[in-house]
């Protein structure tokens, strides 16, 4: 099993670069110019492209080599940002992410990539026939550091004079070619290592690309240091085979005199260039040969302004079971601070009670800042949506922009994981129902372009997360007209209900009032899937809408997951913890005030109607509830919707740990986890949602 | 026969490096999971290499390293990184160690990195 | 397996009704005196509920009930085997734990049709050791199913 651990690593870092890409490729549409991000896009190909090729996945390291290829014609110029390259690139990362979608659920990564390698591969050649002669000299330039006899470099006016002052000091000068093995990683502290060994047999004076550049990893595995040593050449030589993950070292004695001349020649035929161009004017693209010499130079210049030197990020990685272990061992704690909260009001002793109160307050502080160190920020599922507006929008010929508005704000992890998927189904649901075709938009004096915005922010202990779009809202009448039809609704309720409640049936089960079935969202799956993933996590769905304005979705969200506030209750002598979040007050009715509607007792409690559910029925319970006259009731509601839930007694309010059944204990009805009391007894959590029809 | 004290929390890169350490010749003479325990061993066993993991609980690896070699300043350690803690990594060689690895180890590149800093 | 099977095998030997029963020790997290069982509604009735177990909330079966042996009070020697499987805990009340004891999977015969009213697909073998006759059960079959 030792490449599991492998894996996670693989997957991870896949997945990274794989968002690093699709981000970068987004930019890129609307910068087509910015080489910066072709040059991280290539890097992050790279990268997979390596851990691809170590982890035997040979397809997914063929596809990232052949996108590459592609990137690196782009940023030498060679080959536009079109929307047709970026269709490409962009299917062959949706090929990628496939890959290691599969690798991640076990499969080997293997993948028909013919059809998009073809595609990637005639956009090289393409090139190649259209401008043929070029790629051929670029081919035979960018080895050059690697076969040609000399290594290349140049030096400016002051670097000249530092050398030729060295020289007359009896120093010698270096041009050392390094060349990192194809497998380093962390090339940066790679490179570090390089110029530490350096300095201690001289100085450096010059690297190419700079020192920034190279400790920022942004360079392939070559680079060029000029050194001023005392040493001889086979020294240095062996000082940095010395070093692990150096592929080869070249040096070569710089010769001052001919750098000089070099320079000479080199300004000139600049001028000449530069002359030439204000001649031919508009033909300079093409005539511009992006060879080294020329580019080097202005390259130098700007770099030169910035400061050596790397951020120290202060963080460390810590595996999230780790986090999970301080979390479980913390709830452990919780029940045991429960306990002593129990044991210090019945002793009645004021400096135990004291000692107490202080531990609540620390356990209090403690508590916020695990739960703080398990939030992450939305961003986690937003950044994946951009990608997936773009391509929904040209599959279903339409104009959208999406708009993310507090990416930032965090959530429990617990709650990132499993909120993506509905979100998806929300968005997709947006574009394809709500915003309208170009030529709808038009006709209806809107902007060709429909605009999404997706917006998540904290209020109080709820996180809210809405999506919003300027379609054409939903209609209302079509809605009453299907739910009737699928005999969601009768009329009588339909009367009662409010416009809200009349958009929530949205959410009712099979419910889709898409006239036409479309690939997006026409996929079998309804809303109700949506909301019932949201509901589990203890969310609450709401929509609001006009119709040809707009729609929105709401959704709320608790800020984290394990510790909720509950009421417990005594049922047939039984504990039960109901939800405080489900609860909307508890009262005590006399039996005489009870009703029997459609074989159902029901209450009259302010104003409506509200059916009771008998728990040590609904439980099963084998002993049974002491004849009152009166029942005890916790009113709960699931979104308008209300029940009173009968009990014994209610025995307070508590903060507790949820905690789940384990596998062997799953859909049992109406329950949905429990906890451990202060006692050490279990007591099990009601899930009202079950309760309530 | 070279000694080697091999640091790491995790129990699966100590067997993993242990099984590659072993079957190249060289002898693995103790094992520690915390930072203090590495520092305690190394003065206790004196090793002739040690492979430090960066990320542990309590004393982390660059800490411990620190403390080794302003015990022995001629301490061969070699660190055992995980991708992308380029900046650790970089501190750790500041501070003297001899060189790195990155997980996944793969054997050819450990062993090649343990010759060039025994030599 | 193969080489699991030629092994020995190490066991905890626990009495249910009149006989004794044997599960590998390897499953075997630690035996329980008898605790406080909360029950959980709506689940077959060999389930008896969930008990904390330093914190963790574990299923508990009654193994008597499992078997369709007649149903007794729980008493002074009662034990809850608290046994691991795949992560999943999960504790077996049983009339009392006896011993752990080595035995070669030599000593493991073929199971008669019943022992002591215990179906066949609960039983991996019948294991003699001089005068000690004892049940190896099949914990897979015994185990509540997994759901996803």
């Amino acid at each position: 099993m030792s490449q599991s651990e492998y894996l996670e690593v693989f997957i991870d870092e896949s997945e990274e670069h794989l968002q690093a890409i699709n981000d970068n490729l987004l930019k890129l549409e609307n910068e087509p110019d910015n080489m910066d991000i072709v040059s991280e896009i290539f890097r992050s190909a790279h990268t997979l492209k390596g851990m691809g090729a170590t982890m035997g996945f040979e397809d997914l390291a063929n596809l990232t080599h052949n996108m590459e290829n592609v990137l690196d014609l782009i940023r030498n110029g060679e080959l536009e940002v079109t929307p047709e390259v970026m269709d490409i690139i962009f299917d062959a990362v949706d090929d990628i992410e496939e890959m290691v979608t599969d690798i991640a659920s076990g499969g080997d990564g293997s993948r028909d990539i013919q059809e998009i390698t073809k595609q990637l591969e005639s956009l090289q050649g393409i090139e190649t026939e259209d401008a043929g002669e070029e790629v051929a000299a670029t081919a035979t330039a960018a080895p050059t550091t690697e076969t040609s006899d000399e290594i290349e470099e140049t030096f400016d006016e002051y670097e000249l004079t530092v050398l030729s002052q060295s020289e007359e000091q009896g120093y010698k000068a270096f041009k050392i070619l390094v060349t990192l093995d194809e497998k380093t990683m962390l090339k940066g502290v790679r490179v570090f290592m390089v110029f530490e060994t350096l300095e201690e047999a001289g100085e450096i004076i010059k690297s190419t690309p700079s020192a920034e550049d190279l400790e920022n990893e942004k360079f392939e595995l070559s680079f060029v240091v000029t050194l001023l040593t005392h040493e001889s050449k086979t020294d240095i030589q062996k000082r940095i085979e010395k070093i692990s993950e150096i592929a080869s070292v070249k040096i070569e004695e710089v010769n001052v005199k001919q750098e000089k001349q070099k320079k000479l020649a080199l300004e000139e035929k600049e001028h000449q260039e530069a002359q030439q161009k204000e001649e031919k004017g508009t033909k300079g693209k093409k005539e511009k040969k992006p060879s080294q010499q020329s580019s080097s130079p202005k390259e130098k210049s700007s770099s030169n302004k910035k400061q050596k030197g790397m951020e120290l990020n202060k963080t460390i990685r810590v595996n999230i079971d780790r986090l999970d272990v301080l979390m479980n061992l913390f709830e452990e704690l919780v029940i045991d601070r429960g306990r002593l909260e129990q044991i210090s009001s019945e002793l009645n002793n004021n400096e135990l009670q004291e000692t107490v109160e202080r531990m609540s307050r620390i356990t209090g502080d403690l508590q916020e800042i695990i739960l703080n160190m398990r939030m992450m920020p939305v961003e986690q599922v937003f950044n994946r949506f951009p990608r997936m507006v773009r391509s929904l929008s040209r599959e279903l010929n339409k104009k959208v922009k999406l708009e993310i508005i507090g990416a930032d704000t965090e959530l429990d992890r617990t709650i990132i994981d499993e909120i993506g998927d509905p979100l998806v189904h929300l968005i997709r649901n947006s574009l394809d129902h709500g915003i309208e075709t170009p030529d709808e938009r038009v006709a209806k004096g809107k902007p060709e372009e429909g605009i999404v915005k997706l917006r998540a922010f904290h209020s109080g202990n709820h996180v809210f997360i809405e999506i919003e779009d300027d379609g054409a809202g939903i209609d209302k009448e079509k809605i009453m007209n299907k739910a009737l039809e699928n005999g969601v609704v009768t009329d009588e309720d339909l009367e009662k209900m409010t416009d809200q409640q009349i958009y929530s049936l949205l959410f009712a089960s099979g419910f889709s009032t898409a006239e036409k079935v479309t690939d997006v969202s026409g996929r079998g799956v309804g809303l109700d899937v949506v909301r019932t993933t949201f509901e589990s996590l203890g969310g609450v769905v709401t929509v609001d809408s006009e119709l040809g304005k707009g729609s929105l979705f709401s959704i709320q969200l608790p800020l984290t997951l394990s510790i909720i506030d509950v009421m417990l209750v005594e049922v047939a002598q039984e504990k039960y913890a109901i939800p405080l979040t489900a609860i909307v007050e508890t009262a005590i009715v006399e039996k005489k005030d009870v009703y029997n509607a459609h074989n159902q007792k029901v209450i009259d409690f302010r104003g409506k109607v509200v059916p009771l559910v008998f728990l040590d029925e609904i439980f099963d319970a084998p002993l049974k509830n002491e004849e009152q006259d009166f029942y005890s009731l916790v009113i709960v509601h699931k979104g308008e919707k209300v029940a009173g839930l009968v009990v014994d007694s209610l025995i307070g309010q508590h903060d507790i740990v949820l905690k789940s059944l384990g596998n062997y204990l799953t859909n049992v009805f109406a329950i949905s986890g429990a906890t451990i009391l202060g006692d050490g007894q279990v007591a099990l959590i009601v899930d009202t949602n079950e309760l309530i029809k | 026969m070279a000694s080697v004290l091999v640091v790491d929390d995790a129990a699966f890169m100590r067997m993993m490096l242990k099984e590659i350490l072993e079957k190249n010749g060289l002898k693995v003479v103790g094992e520690a999971t915390t930072g203090d325990e590495a520092v305690r061993l190394y003065k206790e066993l004196n090793p002739d290499l040690v492979t430090m993991d960066i990320t542990m609980p309590e004393k982390n690896g660059i800490e411990a390293l620190k403390e080794i070699i302003a015990a022995d300043p001629d301490a061969k350690v070699l660190m055992c990184s995980a991708m992308g803690q380029q900046a650790m990594v970089l501190d750790a060689i500041q501070a003297g160690a001899k060189d790195f690895i990155v997980k996944p180890f793969q054997e050819d590149r450990v062993m090649d990195s343990i010759r060039k800093v025994l030599r | 397996m193969t080489v699991a099977e030629k092994k020995d095998l190490k066991v905890i030997v626990f009495q249910l009704k009149d006989e004794e029963y044997a599960i590998e020790v390897d499953y075997v997290t630690s035996i329980e005196k008898m605790q406080k069982i909360t029950r959980i509604p709506g689940v077959p009735s060999y389930i008896k509920g969930v008990m904390n177990l330093r914190g963790v909330i574990i299923p508990v079966v009654d193994l008597r009930s499992r078997f369709q042996l007649e149903e007794i009070d729980y008493e002074e020697n009662t034990r809850i085997l608290v046994l691991n499987k795949d992560g999943d805990e999960i504790g077996f009340i049983v009339d009392g734990a006896n011993d752990v004891i080595d035995i070669s999977s030599t000593d493991i015969e073929p199971t008669p049709e019943v022992v002591g009213g215990v179906k066949e697909e609960y039983l991996r073998g019948v294991v003699k050791m001089g005068d000690r006759l004892f049940t190896l059960l099949h914990l897979e079959k015994i185990l509540p199913k997994v759901k996803d």
